[in-house]
């Protein structure tokens, strides 16, 4: 007898659809899966054969054999148990019925189900099938239940399930709570004591999705404003939300109270984390921070601190916007859409820019500090804000209250993002570009068009800056955006002027 | 590289190294020896150097080179290479002495600074070609730099740097010594202040030292004419404070930062101010 069950599986952050097949035959009672699957399904087995005997089932005493489909891709996941399981409980009992539902779910020894990874995206993967209709562990149907158009069959355990293919107890549809209610946990940029000019950076960098890094002296702020940039970026949409939520299913991170995720991920990894954790990795690939930082922002701070292998594994998954990792069995992508935002102190000691305090580096590692922080990667980041604390009158002025008239907050700096970004989503409509800050070589040519004033100072500044193509080429970009923002159609000087105050530049430094 | 001997009796000898009591029997050389016959300056300070005391040798450089007045230093970090290189800058004559032999570049990340300075100016020494310095042969070298100059300028220096030397021998041989003064707050600039403190003529301006020497300079146009009023406004604010940060440009003008960043890359593009560790300084004129 032939059974097939619908159920799906994960590679990467994305499910694919797995038909789990059975077939019961007369021979010597043996129980084998086949389809590539690792460890945890094998071990299914063990299982399944109690949780089906304690639910009052008899277990075939046959030959039992179990196919994943498609069958060359190795499988991984304990959600296998509740298919497999009904799968042999069909071959048994002819009266049960389940074409048209993909199940989920781990089993315990006495027929309750337990709570699995990944349920988003493996639901999403049946949904692209067109399969609406899935029986999960009641404990993640508010996972599931965030695709609206699908029906979420809550179960405690496996005579439920059961009784529910055999058509005599229906399980009643899980409604998800209302979602769409904005997270306010994000502190607010007008609690930052001056640092206008590096607030003003955050603006632009924001809009473009420009690379941004701060650098100063240790307390001048740097970590305060980048922990506030979540606040002005603009909310993501609905499949965006659904796409990070998927990677924090994965990753073991879903939060239920919270359900579906409403706002950009902020990920601020400690810098002794190894590649394996930044990128992703593990004999099982696993989301790392930069996928976890999908659609949001990746703030690395003390950018000197970090092994210089880990920044180096970045580099390409910033710049193409997903990971590929091989593995032996062939390739796993993760996404890694990111903003990046680095805080360096100016040297080793912090002191080097200091008018008060003493630096206590030498030359040499002076000059490594700055390869390290200039390096392959600090190349590729658009902007450089260098930043000193706040002078002892702007402290002063705010602990009176004075507010003056340029203090930007959130929701202003959040205004002007959103409205750039409008301007890009137009005018990038049908291309294969979306931000500013993500434009190629061709990209530039094409779409950062500078009137003749504009052009002729970028001419100049070339040879007074001694800048580098690749520098040239990220001005450009940041005018580009500058220039949205005061929804300009050609770069003018002023906005080249602008962008280049956040060049990238080692003069002095590099003495 | 060609190296050449002058010995004491012979015309191109510097007159004035010559009235020393200790001078040096032969000078090795390479470049031309003429430019120690002009009016020489010692500009020197130490190796380590904040962004001021950069600015400063370097400004210092320029004016003297831009007045045909000859550069003489050490070639060490910090000070004296930007002092070189600011009369490099303006086509203005300078000469490094040695503490090793002429060929041997120390310190060696001054290699293209030491071909420059070959070729456009001059670098001498007591010690034969191929002779490696010594820690003593430093402050050795120190009496040359000096017994070579009407004056020397010491730009910046520490509580304990060798410039302190190089001031302490041109007293000894009778030379006037200025000092540039700095803030009182940073260590770099203790021995400087010291030396201002014991006597040394101060140097205010740049202009001072060209005054010292006698020269004449005519005042530099008036800014009002090439820059427009807000650059205007922003370059006279920092002229009256020498440094400010962005933000400290912000509230003074009560412009945003994009605005003051605009004109600030202006200014910086004509070459009067000039930004680095988030703060702008006004550019050695």
């Amino acid at each position: 007898m032939f059974i097939k069950v619908k159920t799906a599986a994960l590679s990467g952050v994305k499910g694919y659809p797995v038909n789990v097949e059975v077939d019961v035959h007369r021979g010597m009672p043996s129980f084998n899966i086949v389809g590539l699957a690792n460890t945890t399904i094998k071990e299914a087995c063990q299982r399944i054969k109690p949780a089906v005997k304690n639910s009052g089932f008899d277990f075939p005493v046959d030959k039992v054999t179990i196919n994943l489909v498609p069958a060359d891709i190795p499988k991984d996941g304990s959600h296998f148990d509740l298919p497999i399981a009904i799968g042999i409980m069909m071959s048994c009992n002819p009266g049960m019925i389940a074409d048209d539902t993909a199940f989920f779910g781990e089993l315990s020894l006495d027929g309750r189900l337990n709570p699995v990874k990944g349920i988003l995206p493996l639901v999403m993967a049946v949904r692209e099938r067109g399969t609406l209709k899935v029986i999960v562990p009641a404990e993640n149907a508010e996972e599931a239940a965030m695709l609206s158009d699908m029906t979420v069959l809550p179960a405690e355990d496996l005579q439920q399930v059961a009784d529910y293919t055999l058509g005599s107890r229906d399980i009643a549809a899980y409604k998800g709570k209302s979602i769409g209610e904005e997270n306010k946990s994000v502190p607010d940029y007008n609690q930052v004591i001056g640092q206008e000019n590096a607030k003003r950076a955050m603006v632009i960098a924001a809009a473009g999705n420009h690379g941004i890094l701060m650098m100063g002296e240790p307390g001048c702020g740097k970590t305060m404003i980048a922990k506030r940039l979540p606040g002005i970026l603009p909310p993501p949409d609905f499949e965006e939300k659904l796409e990070i939520t998927g990677i924090y299913s994965v990753a073991g991170m879903f939060d239920k109270e919270k359900g579906l995720m409403t706002e950009r991920p902020f990920r601020c990894p400690h810098h002794t984390i190894t590649t394996a954790g930044m990128i992703g990795g593990g004999a099982r690939p696993g989301p790392g921070e930069l996928s976890l930082a999908h659609k949001g922002v990746l703030f690395l701070d003390e950018m000197g601190e970090f092994r210089p292998r880990v920044i180096d594994s970045m580099r390409q998954p910033v710049e193409e916007g997903v990971i590929r990792l091989r593995r032996g069995h062939g390739e796993v992508i993760f996404p890694s859409e990111v903003m990046v935002v680095i805080a360096a102190n100016p040297c080793k000691c912090g002191n080097l820019w200091s008018s008060t305090k003493r630096c206590t580096c030498t030359r040499g590692q002076i000059n490594s500090y700055k390869r390290k922080i200039l390096g392959p990667f600090g190349d590729r980041i658009d902007m450089h804000v260098k930043m000193q604390p706040p002078g002892f009158d702007e402290l002063r002025d705010a602990e009176r209250g004075e507010l003056r008239n340029f203090g930007l907050s959130s929701g202003q700096m959040r205004e002007t993002v959103i409205q750039c970004r409008e301007i890009q989503k137009d005018r990038y409509k049908g291309t294969e570009y979306t931000l500013n800050g993500k434009l190629d070589e061709y990209g530039i040519t094409k779409y950062c068009i500078m009137d003749s004033a504009a052009s002729e100072m970028m001419s100049s500044a070339y040879e007074k800056f001694n800048l580098t193509m690749r520098g040239y080429g990220r001005v450009l970009k940041v005018a580009r955006t500058i220039a949205d923002i005061d929804k300009e159609e050609r770069i003018m000087a002023e906005h080249i002027a602008e962008a280049l105050s956040y060049r990238v530049s080692g003069d002095y430094y590099r003495e | 590289m060609e190296i050449e001997v002058v010995s004491s009796g012979m015309p191109y000898y510097p007159a004035l190294l010559k009235e020393i009591k200790d001078y040096p029997r032969q000078l090795y050389y390479t470049g031309n020896i003429k430019f120690l016959s002009r009016r020489c300056v010692a500009v020197v300070g130490s190796r380590t150097t904040t962004a001021y005391g950069r600015s400063v040798s370097d400004l210092v450089g320029r004016k003297l080179g831009e007045c045909g007045v000859t550069v003489v230093s050490g070639m060490a970090r910090g000070v004296d290479s930007f002092a070189h290189n600011g009369a490099l800058k303006v086509n203005g004559m300078t000469a490094a002495v040695f503490a090793g032999g002429v060929d041997v570049c120390y310190p060696p990340e001054n290699k293209s600074l030491m071909e420059k300075i070959a070729e456009r100016g001059v670098i001498v020494s007591e010690h034969p070609p191929g002779t490696v310095p010594k820690k003593y042969s430093f402050p050795m070298r120190n009496r040359i730099i000096s017994g070579l100059c009407e004056m020397t300028v010491i730009v910046q220096a520490r509580n304990r740097s060798g410039a302190l030397i190089t001031a302490e021998s041109a007293m000894d041989q009778g030379r006037k010594v200025m000092a540039v003064p700095g803030n009182i707050d940073s260590e770099y600039n203790l021995g400087n202040n010291k030396l201002i403190q014991e006597g040394a003529d101060i140097a205010v301006s740049a202009d001072d030292i060209i005054r010292a020497l006698g020269i004449r300079r005519k005042v530099h146009e008036d800014m009002g004419k090439i820059l427009s009023s807000t650059e205007y406004q922003f370059y006279e604010l920092l002229h009256n404070s020498g440094e400010m940060s962005i933000d400290e440009v912000c509230i003074a003008m009560d412009k945003p930062a994009g605005y003051v960043n605009r004109i600030a890359s202006v200014l910086e593009m004509k070459g009067l101010i000039f930004s680095d560790m988030g703060k702008v300084f006004l550019a050695n004129r």
